[in-house]
């Protein structure tokens, strides 16, 4: 699909979903809410990490920042404020911590950004119970549930475009390129650390400003829940169950895992989990390109399917 | 001083089991890149199997470690041949073996825990073992600890001395200097790889029965020292044996020290400050040449 196409698509989903306050049952709607919210965290972090190769699990730091970004202002912040600010805050995080430790690779990355996000919850956690005084926060007056319901589409949709756009642009080009081979890449001109840095933060954005979009669905949240490192695992996961190389794939393995838990995890929570465990290591093994490897998979053969049929027609 | 020298070895106490911890994930990384997160469930599960081997079978916890360590060598293996074998032998370069270990560690950490949780459910389980105080140079440890100091950095020792002495583990430190270079000069991929995974499942196995003589333990108690033993390996410098002995003693010293010094609430602020600026500062580990 072109660019322009796969963003008319794009759009053309956000309206009917819109539409779903109007249409759903409460409980479907905050299901179609959590589904959103994977798949824009997933969508985001598969933008810079399924390019580059980097594996981060800094999702929960960004995700927390930004829910904190809520709860600090929840008195006098206008909610559509908060979100943006929430964005921003997590996106200069990600810009300072990606200008420190964006030359680390591999295993070091993905430890060291771990520790970050553990270390920026302790270091939450101490904060207020130390200044502030408190453990948690309430949230005293949350904006009525469509409203939160419009933000998280609009945020989740504008993350997928802007996926699709950086796939689309230089930087995608050069992101794809740092993910292949760093070295080469920048033989070639690639300003590695100025792309990288670049996407760490557009990717960090959005996982921010979901977070202070759904801070408000809890009322109370202190440090373990918005920064929750199962958060960030769970983002991983989805993207690259999905296929952290493509944007459909996270979309659709999100919908894939909120149903799951959402319909096993109350029920049977060890099994849902053990299953999710079984689920997980024999897709990795048996198909790694995740699930969008089926969609490329089933083109060849179509592919193959046609070219068969062509190399009979003209041996007839 | 005495009250020092009881700090002093609290630390040295603490820091001689993650270092054991350390050892086994970090041989693993070292030699085959397999980034095994799912490492403390199989502490939690050598943990329990003391636990079950004292209240069913009346087994002393020390006489049980072996057979522990067997049966974790033999699920490793059987781990290594199941999931880690197809991963190496197809992914295409060692980022990608790296993540998608990562991914299958992950798997593990959910299949195994929550086997465990189903099994034995979520109560905390111990039993007491060598609980007497004793006198040592005015500062008053517990038997039982001084007896789990004792045998992890015994064990970490005899690591030390298989890796340094012997052929299997000199085929060990040739591999992870050269992977390639190893296999030209005949060593076997298809032999070393599972012993060395099963290896490091030992070693966890063998920390989580030494750990349950003197704590309490769940299902769940597995996920913080995955973490530790993370900290300590890059302490320490990834596939480095000596180094994650040195930074296992260095961390449970900064811990116990720091925790005395500021606010215990601060204990995992002060690990993860700790990492990441060896990260920033020395990102080939504090022993690096």
């Amino acid at each position: 699909m072109k660019l322009r196409d796969s963003i008319f698509a794009t759009l053309a989903a956000a309206f009917v979903l819109a539409t779903m306050p109007w249409l759903l049952s409460d409980f479907a709607l905050s299901l179609t809410l959590t589904c959103l919210m994977y798949a824009g965290l997933a969508v985001s972090w598969a933008m810079f990490c399924g390019a580059t190769n980097y594996l981060s699990l800094a999702t929960a730091a960004f995700f927390g920042l930004g829910a904190y970004i809520t709860a600090w202002g929840a008195e006098g912040l206008p909610y559509g404020l908060a979100v943006m600010l929430g964005g921003l805050a997590a996106a200069a995080f990600a810009a300072v911590i990606g200008a420190a430790v964006l030359h680390l690779r591999g295993a070091y990355f993905a430890v060291i950004t771990f520790g970050l996000a553990e270390l920026v919850r302790h270091a939450v956690t101490y904060f207020e119970k130390a200044f502030q005084g408190t453990v948690g926060r309430v949230i005293a007056e949350p904006p009525e549930a469509t409203t939160i319901y419009h933000t998280v589409l609009l945020l989740s949709a504008a993350a997928v475009i802007a996926a699709l756009a950086v796939r689309a642009s230089r930087l995608g080009l050069a992101l794809r390129g740092i993910g292949a081979d760093e070295e080469r890449a920048q033989t070639l001109g690639v300003n590695a650390r100025r792309a990288k840095i670049a996407a760490f933060a557009l990717s960090a954005f959005f996982a921010g400003a979901l977070g202070a979009a759904m801070a408000v669905r809890w009322t109370y949240i202190d440090p373990p829940t918005v920064f929750n490192p199962f958060i960030g695992f769970q983002t991983v996961l989805i993207a690259m169950v999905g296929g952290a190389h493509t944007v459909i794939g996270p979309i659709a393995s999100s919908v894939l895992f909120s149903l799951l838990t959402e319909f096993l995890r109350l029920q049977f929570p060890y099994l849902f989990l053990i299953l999710l465990g079984l689920l997980l290591i024999l897709l990795v093994l048996y198909l790694p390109g995740g699930l969008a490897s089926l969609i490329s998979r089933w083109r060849l053969a179509e592919r193959v399917g046609a070219g068969l049929l062509r190399w009979r027609k003209s041996d007839a | 001083m005495a009250y020092w020298f009881e700090l002093a070895a609290t630390g040295l106490i603490t820091g001689g089991i993650y270092a054991l911890v350390a050892l086994g994930l970090n041989l693993q990384y070292g030699l085959m890149r397999i980034m095994n997160i799912s490492h403390g469930e199989f502490l939690m599960l050598g943990a329990y199997l003391t636990w079950l081997g004292y209240t069913v079978l009346q087994a002393n916890p020390l006489v049980f470690l072996p057979v522990v360590a067997l049966v974790l060598f033999a699920i490793g293996v059987g781990v290594y041949w199941l999931c880690f074998r197809r991963i190496i032998r197809t992914a295409p370069a060692v980022e990608v073996i790296e993540a998608r270990s990562l991914l299958v560690g992950f798997g593990l950490m959910f299949l195994v825990q929550n086997l465990a949780y189903l099994a034995w459910g979520a109560d905390l389980r111990g039993y007491s073992f060598l609980t007497e105080a004793i006198d040592v140079g005015g500062a008053r440890l517990m038997t039982n600890r001084l007896v789990l100091f004792a045998f992890a950095v015994g064990a970490s020792l005899a690591l030390l001395a298989i890796l340094r002495w012997t052929l299997i583990g000199k085929a060990v430190r040739a591999m992870m200097q050269s992977p390639i270079g190893a296999q030209l000069v005949g060593i076997d991929t298809r032999f070393l790889h599972p012993v060395v995974f099963g290896a490091g499942l030992a070693l966890a196995g063998v920390a989580g029965a030494l750990l349950s003589m003197v704590y309490e333990i769940s299902p769940g108690m597995g996920e913080p020292y995955t973490i530790t033993a993370l900290i300590v390996i890059v302490l320490g410098g990834l596939g480095s044996a000596v180094g994650c002995l040195l930074g296992g003693f260095l961390l449970g010293l900064v811990e116990t020290f720091g925790m005395h010094f500021t606010n215990p609430s601060l204990k995992m602020l002060l690990s993860y400050a700790v990492l990441i600026a060896v990260l920033l500062a020395r990102p080939k580990g504090l022993f690096a040449k």
